[in-house]
């Protein structure tokens, strides 16, 4: 026995003795083997645990290497848990370690899986994840560590159903949406103008997605000098007139993708076209359309590059984005000649020439719209959804898990606390902030004993598969819902089965009869989650939303305490980008979220994934969670002088 | 800002490809500058027990460009459970050396070195070639001699350890500690009543920043350890003062006293101890012996792992702040109870 249990033992007397056998015997899950994973699998043997099991369905990269100190450079491409296996029992033979090279949402792990535990710890980065185990722990009643980091910023919380908040009790802030007229009329941010770019990309290389357009929307509402005109512009743009509405890919496989070409349209033509709706720059400063020509006969503006900074930080001028835009263009295109008839690209930020061609179009719009234009190194931040990440905020959030996990298995729930790390001392000179925890939400939607939702859409307009696809799975996290009718006779909607209901996707919920004050009953059974959602029927929510849940706050307002590291915005449901990197003005609150740190994968993640098919990874987006507002950390202010240590003899 | 920021050491000042591609996502946090000056920075770190380990990890994993561990003591059972670098056959070894393999694989690329002689045999130019030194169970006496020696000459002095559940750090960085931190830019409010060209002018990205220069004091672990606390002024302040600051005194005397750290083999007689030193520590500086009470005894024996993980991670990247020069540093002590949770950063010395 090593000496550091015998610490354990003497303090903790009495039945607590038992501490230091049962870190031997017991068994622990930790669901991720990155960041946080990596360091908290070392402080587990360290400590004596035994018997623990890792999964991970990543594979490792090389920009991994700055802290997931368990890989080496010869370890690239290989499975993350399998490599985090062996290298643990280098230092620690006797420990008992499995590894999955899997993800944790398969449904082989289900509540049975879960019961083989005794303490589960997520050390992961993407909410829906997140919630899927929430409620596997949920359902096999074990004790669930959550936490999270983001650059100098991480947060550990403990989830025991009956005594805690749940992670799914307080409502979590959802990724920013933008307008679709702000992308498409009138970007006022380069990050407005980096979505626009990956829009392109899958318009013109990708899986075409009607909530990507791209081309100026005259049915923009601002338009029109009065409400007649913008109906009118409305109906106009959706009807098969004369004037038939090309797709983009459409018209660039007309021109056979020629860069120049699609330059004119996009910067030149298409801007145009935007001027012409004068209404919009009215108080905006006009945007100024590029002509290739012209462009290239002006001199040279551009810098020699410079030795000593990283080329990608550089920032070219207009032409030498031109040039990247032609290049990249052709690049692209020969990749999909390479593919065959109806092939598709996915983009990924390490591919170079997706990124190359993401760079030069966002920062030609950026031109065009007159703001000043950003390096490859910023907008591969931005598209990407990099979140910075250092070895150190890993290591402080994994010890204080591990201390966490000590209370939990000797059932100590009231001494476990959530604990922030800020980047400064708050003005009590905290860098450290435990708070007790929450119990849990007699109105959460998952946790409750009979969870209910009330979701105002339009039954005419919203299909079955928007209401499996955007409702259940992205918004209430169901990885495989079953939904019936409360209509007496228990109509099917919607099955997990494969095959069963595929004839009901693309029907209307009007066509079964759903109107207003409809009830659904939507059960996941792998998650043992049954939600009762209530319909309520709305001709009048604004444009481009599709459903609103009642009690939720509205999506577009950013959170006030909402510090500036870590706010993700993103467009639509897919899309998620971030504001380049460092540490803003984080300081000031002592707040500190747990951070879906999801990068967009590169497709050698996704080969490893099981969810391949599902080439989005839509639930992978990265968002925001502000476990603890601002509300919560006023009222635990006084409580943090309680924080004595409480002798145990 | 040339003449306040030291010159980035380094002896090239271009960054490779592959140091770009495997600092990524730190670079993407601090900056490309601060990457630089530690590249351009060695360390010295004194002692590889279980904060030692971490410590050397996280430094190794930031990017330094040297590091030396020196330790003169050998690996035992105990030593080698402590920590993650030693190989399980490496019993009756020195501990530095057992640990340089491990150490050196985390990061090629930075420069990793074994001493193995004992700290307080160094002369004074020894410590002279490094950026910062970091020591971890050292004597007081050491850590202070060795702060006098460096503080003058521009070099970092962090110290550090860890008991039982306890932690902490302290650190030196001299009379005149420039850095920088990065602040947003303030975007002058438009004239929203006007319409006119004013309006229609350039924006600036709200996401845009700028760096503003600082420079921040520090005094000496020897003033930091011996304040004096009969003045009213001192007094007064006592109830904000984290009791973890006596504990450490306590511990520090103990270690002087009896040449190691308290045993849980012999916790019965060291107990005893700590609770007398402790008397005699408080008592000396005219205090009551209620600020540190009893039950201190059970939980500062033995280096747990995760305060180890917590207080190496904290202490680690003070000194990578402190190199890079970026950002705020941590003034001049950081307290971590394991048991509370509670990460406390605190001034003791001349103000």
């Amino acid at each position: 026995m090593g000496f550091q249990y015998t610490n354990i033992k003497l303090e903790w007397k009495c039945l607590r003795k038992e501490l230091a056998d049962s870190l031997s015997s017991c068994r622990v899950l930790v669901v991720g083997a990155g960041g946080i994973g990596c360091e908290l699998l070392k402080n587990l043997v360290l400590t004596g645990f035994k018997n623990i099991e890792v999964i991970d369905l990543d594979t490792i990269d090389v920009s991994n290497l700055n802290r997931q100190f368990l890989f080496q450079k010869k370890h690239v491409g290989k499975s993350k848990a399998q490599v985090a296996k062996e290298s643990v029992l280098r230092f620690c033979p006797s420990a008992n370690i499995t590894a999955y090279h899997d993800s944790i949402m398969n449904p082989d792990y289900n509540v049975e899986f879960f019961r083989n535990f005794q303490l589960v710890m997520n050390a992961l980065d993407n909410r829906a994840a997140r919630n899927h185990v929430n409620r596997m722990c949920l359902a096999a009643d074990i004790p669930l560590i959550e936490s999270g980091t983001a650059g100098y910023l991480g947060q550990v919380t403990v989830i025991k159903k009956g005594q805690t908040e749940c992670y799914e009790c307080q409502p979590k802030p959802t990724q920013k949406t933008f307008p679709g007229c702000t992308i498409r009329n009138t970007p006022s941010e380069p990050i407005h103008c980096i979505v626009w770019a990956k829009y392109l990309f899958n318009q013109l290389f990708g899986e075409e997605d009607a909530d990507q357009e791209v081309s100026p929307d005259t049915a923009d509402p601002e338009v029109a000098w009065n409400p007649a005109d913008a109906a009118a512009r409305a109906t106009a743009s959706n009807k098969d007139g004369d004037i038939k509405r090309v797709s983009t890919k459409e018209w660039a496989r007309s021109t056979g993708y020629d860069p120049v070409k699609l330059f004119n349209k996009l910067f030149k033509d298409d801007i145009m076209y935007l001027l012409t709706m004068d209404k919009l720059w009215k108080k905006r400063k006009a945007p100024l359309p590029l002509d290739w020509t012209e462009i290239h006969q002006l001199e040279s503006s551009q810098e020699e590059a410079f030795g000593t900074g990283l080329k990608d930080q550089q920032v070219l001028g207009v032409q030498g984005y031109a040039q990247l835009f032609h290049r990249s263009v052709e690049t692209l295109r020969s990749q999909l000649i390479e593919k065959g008839e109806g092939a598709e690209l996915v983009w990924d930020k390490d591919d170079p020439p997706a990124m190359d061609f993401v760079t030069a179009a966002a920062n030609l719009r950026m031109n065009v719209f007159s703001m000043n234009m950003k390096s490859r190194f910023d907008v591969k931040s931005m598209a990407g959804n990099i979140i910075p990440a250092i070895a150190t905020t890993n290591a402080v959030i994994a010890g204080l898990i591990v201390l966490e996990a000590l209370k939990t298995l000797n059932s100590d729930f009231d001494q476990c606390r959530t604990i922030f790390l800020n980047k400064q001392p708050n003005p009590r000179k905290k860098l450290l902030v435990p708070c007790a925890l929450d119990p849990p939400n007699p109105n959460c939607y998952v946790c409750a004993s009979k969870p209910e939702v009330t979701v105002k859409l339009n039954v005419h307009k919203t299909i079955v598969q928007a209401l499996q696809d955007k409702i259940l799975k992205e918004k209430f996290g169901m990885v495989a819902p079953d939904v019936q009718i409360e209509d007496g006779k228990g109509t099917i909607l919607i099955s997990s089965e494969e095959g069963e209901t595929e004839a009901n996707n693309n029907k209307f919920l009007s066509d079964f009869g759903i109107r207003n004050g409809s009830r659904l009953q939507a059960d996941d059974f792998l998650q043992d989650y049954t939600l009762l959602v209530n319909l309520i029927h709305s001709e009048e929510l604004e444009k481009d939303v599709e459903f609103e849940v009642v009690g939720d706050a509205p999506d577009k307002a950013p959170a006030p305490s909402v510090p500036e590291e870590g706010k993700n915005i993103a467009n639509g449901n897919k899309d998620s980008a971030q504001p380049s990197t460092s540490s803003k003005a984080a300081a000031e609150d002592d707040d500190v979220l747990i951070v879906d740190s999801d990068e967009e994968p590169s497709s050698s993640t996704m080969e490893a994934s099981p969810e391949s098919s599902n080439r989005k990874r839509k639930h992978h987006d990265a968002d925001t969670d502000a476990t603890a507002s601002k509300r919560k950390r006023l009222d635990q202010q006084p409580a943090d002088d309680d924080e004595d240590i409480i002798a145990l003899d | 800002l040339a003449l306040a920021l030291s010159r980035p050491r380094g002896e090239d000042n271009i960054i490779s490809e592959e140091e770009a591609a495997q600092y990524d996502r730190q670079i993407r946090l601090w900056g490309l500058d601060a990457q630089k000056r530690l590249r351009g920075s060695r360390v010295l770190l004194v002692g590889l027990r279980g904060l030692g380990a971490e410590v050397a990890k996280n430094l190794i994993l930031a990017g330094v460009k040297g590091l030396t561990l020196l330790d003169h003591e050998q690996v035992t059972e105990e030593s080698r459970r402590a920590q993650f670098l030693i190989p399980v056959d490496a019993d009756g070894q020195n501990q530095a050396q057992a640990s340089l393999e491990r150490a050196q694989l985390l990061n090629p690329m930075v420069e990793v070195k074994v001493d193995t002689d004992a700290v307080e045999s160094k002369l004074d130019d020894f410590f002279f070639r490094f950026d910062a030194v970091c020591l971890t169970r050292c004597s007081k006496d050491l850590m202070v001699r060795v702060d006098q020696l460096c503080a003058s000459r521009n070099i970092k002095v962090f110290c550090g350890d860890v008991y039982g559940y306890h932690g902490y750090m302290f650190s030196d960085l001299g009379q005149e500690h420039h850095y920088v931190e990065e602040k947003p830019k303030v975007v002058k409010g438009s004239n929203e009543a006007n319409d006119g060209p004013e309006a229609k002018k350039r924006k600036v990205d709200p996401n845009e920043t700028t760096m503003v220069k600082k420079t921040i004091s520090f005094c000496s672990l020897k003033e930091a350890l011996e304040v004096d606390w009969t003045n009213e002024k001192a007094k007064s302040s006592l109830k904000r003062t984290p009791a973890d600051y006596f504990l450490l005194q306590v511990l520090l005397k103990f270690r002087t006293d009896k040449g190691r750290d308290p045993q849980p083999d012999s916790f019965a007689e060291d107990s005893q101890l700590l609770l007398q030193i402790r008397d005699d520590v408080l008592e000396t500086m005219g205090l009551s012996s209620e600020l540190l009470p009893n039950t201190f005894v059970s939980y500062c024996f033995s280096e747990m792992a995760p305060v180890c993980a917590v207080v190496g991670g904290v202490l680690g990247q003070e000194i990578v702040k402190a190199l890079s020069q970026r950002d705020a540093p941590h003034r001049n002590f950081f307290f971590f109870d394991g048991l509370k949770g509670s990460g406390v950063v605190d001034y003791f010395g001349s103000k």
